[in-house]
């Protein structure tokens, strides 16, 4: 079973990844959409272990929450925003793709040097799973850094909340229920925070560039 | 009395290079005599000395010990000691001298009653002569003299076509970066006799304290990676190999640039034994940085000597590879491992004396007939200089580690010392080594890459100039010298063995045990097979396959498809019907697309100048396209501008040409030195 | 003598199967465009005919232009030897491990780029130019991918590593195989140039690259030259199947039917994968030159993820 997780906790990572070699902004959104599927899964698979081991419920309402939050409505929403703004392709990074991704695989190593010295983190499965997701949280932060347009920023926040939540997930297997809720809140919030920034970003610059903000200081 | 054989030919054959010299400078007036019978007498000399080397390897592992020059004070006892060690580097320095001085014969005849032959002849013996010493001085003060005089006489040898200005300034940044090396090396020098006050180069490090050891290291890190024209320490090496002759290139970049790994090996690894695994791990980084940036460089230029300097620079990183994996494995005491390792280096470093001898012989033989270096002036050569175009395609093959030629063996060692490497490693290790493979694996596919270049553009297609068009074939002696190296790296890449068991008898003297019991083979053709318990090849079993399918194509298609008709007509050119060989793809258009993908390493630059006053009917395009090394640009640049500055600071303030201020600073320097001779 | 078997039996298959690969890839994704299109067995008439007509010859070439179709046939068959179709028939020892099969495959490519500017057009310089590009990005890839497999079963033959992954049971569901698999999936992609790293069936002078390069030929040199690339890809196919899906240790029986067994299930996951690659080339676009190294990046990044994994695991699994 761990070996599944393990191989979730993978393909997470490197959906990450793709998600850093993409420079469509909709591809962007499709990754996102593959990712939270991801997610899903793992969560799924947990509650099922859950209701079995324990009968506790609360993980499969999460997942659900997942799959209709990030998979369906979070992706939606975004794509809206897309078809309203005017740059579908992302064109000036801050270094070219590849440096980009070869950046990011240095981040995985950092992640497992600077994991390993953590006392009792080394026995038992926990490992590879959180490495992973902390690679995720950590990729998540540079993908915000090397894109300049306001989705991927929204993006990049996502995919920190998707490396967060597994990192709770694959390390407590299933957090209370509050916890996750209010997890879920927050970045809902955000998101829909975001995305009217988005608009009148683009309302008042006719583009979402970021780097226009700095027109607002005097 | 095999050993005294051994020192006998020894002898013989530093008495042959002297009467050489000499001869050189006696018939300095008769170009052509004294040419051929100076190269004649190094050739038998070279002779001699593989003869005694590997008689000398074979015998066992005693030492030859000649004194050259004993007196009481310690400082100025020449003596000469040729262990194992020693020898192998002998070995490679006199096949390369043999085939070198058998196609300088040639070579030279384009310097006669133009230059003075008899002056380069005698530098030439004496280089050789520097760097049989360094190979086999017993105490350090002799070696430092033969390092000294290896780096001057070179120096004078790179600066012999001095009338081009380019080549004085190769000459000037070679000699610097030299002394700086050496300067280091004489700090690391002078901290071992401070602690053990013996120059004895085999003598025992128990004295000196740990702290110390690193340091030293450092020092000798710095001082042989220069000479060793690691990144990023290479600067001199791309501006002196191109500006010497050829055949002194061919030594330089085949031989000279070694002494820097028999350094590694003699002091580091056999002197002051290695203490901590961060050594290898250096070494390693270096190693993989200039094996990558390398060939990365190589690939831009188009000057063929320049493209073969920075593929030096390639080699040497691989070889570091080798040497860094067998620093930490000793580092972690896994000690069949590091002998490997040790093997691996070592065998890389033979190989690659002979291929890139090889290779800049060959570019001296296409300068020679073609009076260019550059690859954009080449082309079709291989009509004119069939011969040549065979053996470099050979030096080739070698230098990117194909099958079945030596290079390959020597990669496929390292690689399988990274591979156990990271079997046996721990965490950290194991991820510099994937590095590092993944770095050899780049750094053969863009030598592939710039080696198709090299061949196929000053080779292949339509001649681009007259240069190229009027070509001739190079004089035989010059044939046979280069012939002789291919058929080298040949027999060792089917046979590897046969340098392997010598290699094996050197690390056994070494470190005290066979790696060759690791390296048994089966029976009949495949007996020269390498096993290793990690996995095995045997090239010859698959050049015999090669053959074998390439008769069967013949043989099937003849059955199927009848007599071979063959139609000559031009090359296909879209109806254009006036294709010319300024059409064809060039060096630098070749290199273009990696150029454009890796431009984060060449910061390449571009500008295009139209003149005429019509956008459409231009009297005049001119595309400059240039690209410079980053770390020239952000190391080097610095660093010079910084010193510049700071000796423009000390006209003023130091040096201000007044005679009392010298003598106020030699007065209080010598107060000083009293007062601290008082107090220490 | 069973060294012998091991020759007939694996050459008689590779070089029966290998075209018809690309028979199979045409014809999905012509089905895919609504089309008929050729049969799946038409590689085989092109060969037959292709052998029987005459050769147009260059009058720029060298001889270097006649020997590179033999040498490059010869290296992509050397190269498939060092890879058993089926471990049953396998003698004990193969002359050569992962190193020398890139090397194998290596020289074949030397010589194909070389030809290519020999013939002073400017389209054999392009080709040349780009393969040397995309050679220099995946090979970093194709040895971490292989060394990683390799280190798992402590050995670079690549007949010892399909007889340790017999053992693992279905292999595919691990983190670190499933990286390796995409990653050399990615790789057979860009090696044997195809959609949307190299578009195999067209002759426009911006998307080529492998074809640019045997522009030149014809009769029986491009005969080779085609059955080369495709001996080429089948090797790299037969690679990631009987590494990463391995199937003999499924099999009971013994004897000859075992051997006729094998190498039937070999087959059927052959054109399984030849099933991937044609969905992949219908799927997506050609990439612009300079986007192959995001691609390749993305190659390199799985296959020294599976590595990490591996090393992060510490061998937990494998």
């Amino acid at each position: 079973m761990s070996n599944f997780f393990d191989t979730l906790s993978v393909l997470i990572l490197f959906s990450s990844f793709i998600l850093m070699a993409n420079k469509m902004t909709k591809s962007y959104i499709k990754t996102f959409r593959i990712q939270s599927m991801l997610l899903a899964l793992a969560v799924g698979s947990m509650a099922i272990k859950s209701i079995i081991e324990e009968g506790r419920f609360d993980v499969l309402v999460v997942c659900l929450l997942i799959i209709i939050l990030k998979v369906i409505y979070i992706p939606n929403l975004l794509n809206k925003a897309y078809a309203k703004a005017e740059y579908k392709v992302e064109k000036d990074f801050i270094l070219n793709i590849p440096i980009l991704v070869l950046v990011c695989c240095g981040l995985v190593v950092f992640c497992y040097f600077c994991l390993s010295t953590i006392d009792g983190i080394n026995d038992g499965v926990i490992n590879v799973q959180v490495v992973n997701s902390i690679s995720v949280i950590l990729i998540g932060l540079f993908f915000m850094i090397s894109r300049k347009k306001a989705i991927g920023q929204i993006i990049g926040f996502l995919v920190i909340e998707n490396g967060i939540f597994i990192t709770a997930m694959f390390s407590t297997q299933g957090m209370p229920f509050i916890v996750d809720m209010g997890i879920f809140i927050d970045m809902l919030t955000a998101v829909m925070i975001l995305g009217i920034m988005v608009f009148k970003i683009n309302e008042e610059f006719d583009s979402i560039d970021i780097d226009k903000l700095n027109n607002l200081k005097g | 009395m095999e050993v005294g054989l051994a020192t006998n030919l020894f002898k013989a054959a530093i008495l042959f290079y002297l009467l050489g010299a000499a001869v050189a400078l006696i018939l300095i007036n008769r170009h052509k005599l004294c040419n051929i019978i100076s190269n004649a007498i190094y050739s038998v000399a070279s002779a001699l000395l593989i003869v005694s080397s590997i008689i000398k390897i074979i015998s066992g592992s005693g030492q030859i010990n000649i004194s050259l020059f004993e007196s009481p004070i310690p400082f100025i006892t020449m003596n000469i000691r040729i262990d194992n060690l020693s020898a192998i580097f002998l070995l490679a320095l006199s096949l390369l001298v043999l085939c070198v001085s058998l196609y300088s014969m040639g070579y030279i005849s384009h310097y006669y009653g133009k230059r003075n032959v008899g002056i380069f002849n005698f530098l030439y013996s004496t280089f050789i002569l520097s760097m049989i010493f360094v190979f086999t001085s017993a105490n350090v003060v002799f070696f430092y003299i033969a390092w000294e005089l290896m780096s001057m006489l070179s120096y004078f040898l790179v600066i012999f076509e001095s009338e081009h200005e380019g080549n004085q300034r190769a000459g000037i940044i070679y000699i610097i970066m030299t002394y700086v090396g050496t300067a280091f090396l004489l700090i690391g020098f002078m901290l071992i006799y401070s602690y053990t006050n013996s120059f004895d180069i085999f003598g025992s490090s128990a004295a000196i304290p740990e702290f110390a050891k690193n340091i030293i290291f450092i020092m000798f890190l710095i001082g042989f990676a220069t000479k060793a024209g690691a990144i990023p320490f290479h600067v001199w090496l791309p501006q002196a190999h191109p500006a010497a002759p050829s055949n002194v290139s061919a030594l330089m970049s085949g031989i000279m640039i070694k002494t820097a790994i028999y350094g590694f090996v003699r002091f580091v690894l056999c002197y002051l034994g290695i203490q901590n695994t961060w050594w290898g791990v250096l070494i390693l980084c270096i190693g993989i940085v200039s094996a990558v940036l390398g060939v990365a460089y190589a690939l831009m230029e188009h000057n063929i000597k320049r493209l073969l300097a920075y593929s030096s620079v390639e080699n040497i990183g691989i070889i570091l590879i080798g040497l860094g994996v067998c620093f930490i494995a000793f580092a972690q005491e896994n000690l069949l491992l590091g002998e490997m390792a040790l093997v691996a280096a070592l065998f890389h470093t033979f190989n690659h004396t002979l291929f890139k001898g090889g290779l800049f012989l060959g570019a001296g033989a296409i300068q020679y007939s073609t009076h260019t270096k550059d690859m954009e002036k080449l082309g079709g050569l291989i009509k004119t200089m069939p011969i040549t175009a065979l053996f470099i395609l050979c030096f080739s093959l070698a230098v990117s580690a194909i099958v079945p030629f030596n290079g390959f063996v020597s990669e496929w060692l390292t690689y399988q010392s990274l591979f156990a490497n990271i079997v046996s490693g721990q965490a950290g290790l194991n991820i510099l080594s994937i590095l590092a493979v993944a770095a050899l694996g780049f750094a053969g596919a863009m030598a592939a890459a710039c080696f198709v270049k090299l061949f196929g553009i000053s080779f292949l297609g339509l001649p681009r100039s007259d240069h190229s068009l009027n070509a001739k074939e190079v004089p035989i002696t010059m044939k046979i010298g280069m012939g002789m190296l291919a058929t080298l790296c040949f027999a060792i890449g089917l046979f590897p063995l046969l340098i392997l068991k010598l290699i094996d008898k050197v690390v056994f003297s070494l470190m005290g045990s066979s790696i060759l019991e690791q390296l048994h083979g089966g029976c009949g053709i495949a007996y020269y097979s390498l096993n290793l318990s990690s996995g095995s090849i045997s090239p010859a079993v698959m050049l015999i396959a090669i053959a074998g399918v390439i008769l069967l194509a013949l043989l099937g298609i003849r059955i199927i498809g009848g007599k071979y008709i063959e139609r000559k007509y031009g090359t296909w050119d879209c109806g254009f019907e006036a294709l010319n060989s300024r059409m064809q793809y060039t060096a630098t258009g070749f290199s273009k697309p990696i150029k454009i993908v890796f431009k984060i390493l060449f910061r390449p630059s571009r500008e295009t100048v139209v003149t005429g006053d019509l956008a459409y009917h231009p009297e005049s395009i001119e595309y400059i396209t240039a690209d410079e090394s980053i770390i020239e640009k952000y190391i080097y640049n610095p660093v010079c501008e910084r010193i510049k500055y700071f000796s423009r600071r000390m006209t003023f303030g130091v040096q201000t040409g007044s005679i009392h201020s010298y003598l106020t600073y030699i007065f209080v320097t010598v107060l000083l030195l009293m007062l601290y001779n008082m107090i220490a | 003598m069973k060294i012998l078997l091991y020759i007939v039996i694996q050459l008689f298959v590779i070089m029966m199967v290998a075209p018809l690969l690309n028979g199979i890839i045409k014809k999905i994704k012509a089905l895919s465009q609504k089309r008929k299109g050729a049969p799946i067995f038409q590689m085989y008439f092109d060969l037959y005919k292709l052998c029987k007509k005459s050769s147009v010859v260059s009058d720029v070439s060298s001889w270097v232009f006649k020997v590179t179709p033999y040498i490059v046939f010869a290296t992509a068959i050397a190269a498939a030897l060092l890879v058993p179709v089926s471990t049953m028939i396998a003698p004990e020892q193969l002359p050569g491990d992962i190193i020398m099969f890139v090397s194998i495959l290596a020289l074949g490519r030397f010589f194909m780029m070389i030809a290519a500017l020999d013939t002073a057009s400017t389209f054999g310089g392009m080709g040349s130019s780009r393969e040397a590009l995309i050679s220099s990005l995946t090979e970093p890839s194709i040895l971490v991918s292989l060394f990683t497999v390799g280190l798992i079963s402590k050995s670079t033959s690549l007949l010892q590593i399909m007889n340790v992954m017999k053992d693992k049971g279905v292999p595919l569901v691990h983190p670190v195989y499933i990286m390796i698999f995409f990653a050399l999936l990615t790789i057979i992609i860009a090696e044997t140039s195809r959609i949307p790293v190299d578009d195999p069936s067209t002759h426009l002078e911006l998307t080529m690259v492998h074809e640019a390069m045997i522009l030149e030929y014809s009769g029986r040199h491009l005969a080779l030259m085609e059955y080369g690339a495709a001996i080429k890809q089948l090797t790299f196919i037969t690679l990631l199947v009987n590494i990463l899906i391995p199937h003999d240790q499924l099999i009971a029986l013994t004897g000859i039917s075992a051997v006729m067994l094998s190498l039937t299930i070999y087959l059927i996951k052959v054109i399984g994968v030849c099933i991937i690659i044609a969905i992949a080339e219908v799927s997506t676009v050609k990439l612009k030159l300079f986007s192959i190294p995001n691609l390749a990046a993305l190659s390199f990044i799985l296959s020294v993820l599976g590595f990490l994994q591996y090393f992060v695991l510490g061998g937990r699994y494998v």
